[in-house]
């Protein structure tokens, strides 16, 4: 039996994870490279690449030592929640979890982050999560990331939440329908927000209404009053967070792209986990100061930048060494993908109602939610898509196809004609999954990317740099 | 397969189109647009047929008629779309459905969003009109429906240079209740001990009925009762509850009722669900009806609303005398696969065998595997030996 297998009593995938992850309050806050190698042939193979991907790479090691301390942190706060009096609640990585902080005893924990530490920590990559499920008699078309959190619950021992709040009918069947189903099947509340397909003031109008009853039910349930200068507190850490993110999104103009690959991961974890909380402006200050230095210093892992993509879609997140860090040594810069674009609405504290509204045109605005609970998926993803890649000067865009994400499989011949025939941007479509990799083995993903890479994005250059009047 | 070969394919799929676009270009519907009407599309259960009636037009619910054909569809949706929505999505881009004068968009499920979507950019009908319906049925919800109610009305009457007056609109609820009150006598005659009316007669009828105006489909179903009238029925060897989705696959269907069961009862899509949106009474006619189709939606594209599901299956079941559920969905289906889980254990918990079946929307090769387990669960349920003597 492979290392890190093994659950002790009572522990779950979440409780393993974490107890490995306790590891990295071991480490110096400076690690050499021999630092790394050591700790990538202590630990199983599964964790081997998580600790490469992470560490191996001098642009983003410091940064990551820091992230995960507050993962850390914040999954040890999880864990004793309800010890503190909290009530402990699951939310799927489209709900902004800045909304919990506001509550002051209510602890948010993210189905989908659980799942990706269970799956990138954890040996056997959460596959056990997977096929309990499959022997409950799910279908094989859901989608890993919030299955596997999902199933961990249900699978036990371990954590448990004292209620699961989605926000996804509507937007994601397989989302919503899985924490329905853990909701109904551990006989726990649910609380739902529902997010209509409608941009218009009515449905706008909908939502907000929605959202206020929303809270309203958080407080009966929890017993606790939302208070005006608590929320007030969370948002303006939450706007400070948004100030780094622009700034980040800046940063990432520049070619080379001085934003280590990894980042892409890191911001998505604290978008849907941190928001809100200081952890999130912490890490993000240090990830621009990162990237801010490596612009100056002109640094760039590979000798050229090969490649600009954007990722039409989402990252898979099951292999970081092969993924992000093999394209950043290849000179790949991973742009972005959907889930990194925001659209945070102008910031109103001035009262309790303004700054329900603008949580509620924040969960409105949030990042699939906003495209695949559009009142049509195909144009508003082009839209936010093309808007993106132009905005970064992106090559090519790269389609990470989810088997899950029927929303997106239904509608991306639509979006990759148009954005070659608007845009001139080429869209490779790969099909995979979110976080199994037995659909699509990352050696199949870099073959395919890098195939992509040399035929289409190389020659696109070429004939860019032919145009300008340079040499092939 | 050499030129040959390919010659004669494409023949056979040539004769099976003209085929099925006679099927589906029924004379009932030919004689309507001769008469100068139009003939409105739509997918799901929610969306009003007695609106549509209201506005004078002919509501045409789309369906595929068992075509497995999708090569055309394949190019815009991916294969982990559910096929039934692909194969509708073919007959419109391959011209199929060009009667169509314009169509209804409701978001029941990913799947058929991303069909209408395509169907909105590659098909471009002369009207398209978006009903958006909410997940719950709640005070707000309601009035957030009963508004998208009204868009669609002054839709309609916009598009179609006509009026859809509340005394049209309550004679189409009438004339719908109608159909509702057949359809229960269909079913009661279903769920007799020995059943004069089998599953896929009950199917057909609905698949038939879903083409023509409500005082037509009633007029079906009352010709269909009268002649059943004193028939007399064999006692099936296993009466059967079929649950699902939307499938209009009636041969499908005949199939596995000759193998000895009867379905006696359904929470089917083309079946007994899509006859529940009785309006409340009294009232704005508009708003009663949003609340009978929201509020009687029992799909699982609702949210919170799982019990009631199960328990309008358990008490279905329970009045029928079911020996067995078989849900069945076509693959990729989220939404009823994660909801047959719960229902398997908490029907089999009330002592109801249950068969889940996924299966892809009218692959003829898939039957063999199909017929396999549905007589593995009815050696099951009526115990092998008298199985075994039935089938000899």
């Amino acid at each position: 039996m492979e290392r890190g297998f093994v659950l002790r009593e009572g522990e779950g995938g979440f409780e393993r994870a974490l107890g490995i992850l306790d590891m990295i309050d071991k480490f110096p806050d400076a690690l050499s490279d021999e630092d790394v190698e050591g700790a990538a042939d202590f630990v199983y193979p599964d964790l081997r690449n998580t600790v490469l991907g992470l560490l191996e790479l001098p642009s983003s090691r410091q940064l990551e030592v820091l992230f995960f301390r507050r993962v850390l942190r914040i999954f040890r706060e999880a864990q004793r929640a309800r010890e503190e009096g909290k009530k402990l609640v699951f939310i799927p990585f489209t709900f902004p979890p800045e909304i919990f902080w506001a509550f002051d005893g209510i602890f948010p924990l993210c189905t989908e982050i659980v799942a990706g530490a269970i799956v990138n920590i954890c040996a056997g990559q959460g596959e056990r999560f997977w096929d309990f499920a499959m022997g409950l008699g799910l279908p094989d078309s859901l989608c890993s990331a919030n299955t596997i959190g999902m199933m961990n619950l249900i699978h036990g021992p371990g954590i448990k939440p004292d209620a699961i709040v989605y926000n996804t009918p509507g937007s994601c069947n397989p989302n919503a329908k899985i924490h329905a189903f853990a909701a109904d099947y551990l006989g726990i509340p649910q609380f739902t927000l529902e997010k209509p397909v409608d941009e218009t003031p009515r449905g706008r109008e909908f939502h907000y209404r929605a959202f206020l009853r929303l809270l309203e039910e958080l407080e009966e349930w929890s017993g606790q009053r939302l208070r005006e200068e608590r929320l007030r507190e969370v948002l303006e850490r939450s706007y400070r967070a948004v100030d780094l993110y622009n700034e980040y999104w800046e940063l990432k103009k520049a070619r080379p792209c001085p934003v280590p690959n990894i980042f892409g991961m890191s911001l998505l974890v604290l978008r849907s986990q941190m928001w809100g909380r200081e952890e999130a402006v912490e890490v993000l200050q240090r990830m621009v100061d990162i990237s801010r230095e490596r612009l100056r210093r002109g640094e760039f892992t590979a000798g050229e930048e090969r490649a600009r993509v954007y990722f039409a879609y989402i990252y898979y997140l099951f292999d970081f060494y092969n993924y992000f860090t093999w394209a950043e040594k290849n000179g790949i810069s991973i742009l972005g993908d959907i889930l990194a674009i925001h659209h945070f609405p102008e910031p109103d504290f001035s009262s309790k109602e303004a700054m329900l509204r603008l949580m509620a045109d924040i969960a409105f605005e949030y990042p699939m939610t906003r495209q695949m609970g559009a009142s049509s998926i195909s144009v508003k993803w082009l839209e936010d898509i093309s808007r993106a890649a132009a905005d970064l000067g992106a090559d090519a865009c790269i389609f990470g196809g989810v088997h899950a994400c029927k929303h997106t499989l239904g509608t991306i011949s639509y979006l990759r004609r148009e954005l070659m025939r608007r845009s001139g941007l080429p869209t490779l479509i790969l099909m995979g999954d979110v976080m199994d990799k037995r659909h699509l083995p990352m050696p199949m993903f870099q073959e395919e990317v890098k195939v992509f890479v040399d035929q289409v994005i190389a020659k696109k250059r070429q004939e860019r740099r032919r145009r300008r009047g340079g040499t092939a | 397969m050499g030129a040959g070969g390919e010659t004669v394919t494409r023949d056979v799929l040539a004769g099976e189109t003209a085929f099925l676009r006679e099927e589906l270009f029924t004379d009932y519907v030919r004689r309507w647009k001769e008469g100068g009407g139009k003939v409105i599309g739509y997918s799901c259960l929610i969306a009003p047929v007695e609106l549509m009636e209201a506005a004078g037009l002919l509501p045409y619910r789309i369906k595929a008629l068992g075509s497995a054909v999708t090569e055309l569809a394949d190019a815009e949706m991916s294969l982990y779309n559910c096929s039934f929505c692909r194969s509708c999505l073919q007959l419109g881009l391959d011209g199929t459905y060009s009667f169509l004068d314009g169509v209804i968009e409701t978001n029941g499920c990913d799947h058929m969003r991303a069909m209408f979507e395509n169907w909105m950019h590659r098909v471009s009908p002369p009207f398209f009109h978006y009903l958006k319906a909410p997940h719950s049925f709640r005070d707000d919800a309601l009035e957030y429906f009963r508004g998208g109610m009204e868009l669609l009305r002054r839709d309609l009457e916009e598009h179609f240079g006509t009026r859809v007056t509340d005394e049209a609109l309550e004679g189409a609820m009438e004339e719908r209740a109608r159909v509702r009150e057949l359809w229960r006598e269909v079913c009661r005659l279903r769920e007799l001990d020995r059943p004069t009316v089998s599953g896929s007669e009950a199917l057909d009828l609905e698949v038939r009925g879903s083409s023509m105006l409500s005082r037509d489909f009633a007029s079906l179903l009352a010709g269909f009762l009268e002649d059943r009238k004193g028939a007399v029925g064999r006692e099936p060897l296993a009466r059967l509850m079929f649950c699902g989705p939307a499938t209009d696959e009636v041969a499908w269907f005949a199939e596995l009722e000759g193998m000895g069961a009867v379905v006696v009862a359904d929470a089917l899509c083309f079946g007994s669900r899509a006859f529940l949106s009785e309006p409340p009474s009294g009232g704005d006619p508009l708003e009663r009806l949003a609340a009978g189709y929201l509020g009687n939606l029992l799909c699982p594209r609702m949210y919170g609303e799982y019990a009631r599901r199960r328990d309008f299956i358990l008490q279905a079941a329970r009045r029928a005398r079911v020996d067995g559920i078989v849900y069945l969905y076509n693959k990729f289906c989220d939404l009823h696969g994660v909801d047959s889980a719960l229902l398997r254990r908490d029907l089999e918990r009330e002592g109801i065998p249950v068969l889940v079946l996924e299966k892809e929307y009218s692959a003829r090769a898939d039957l063999g595997r199909v017929k396999t387990r549905v007589q593995a669960f009815l050696e099951r349920i009526g115990g092998e030996a008298a199985w075994k003597g039935a089938s000899s």
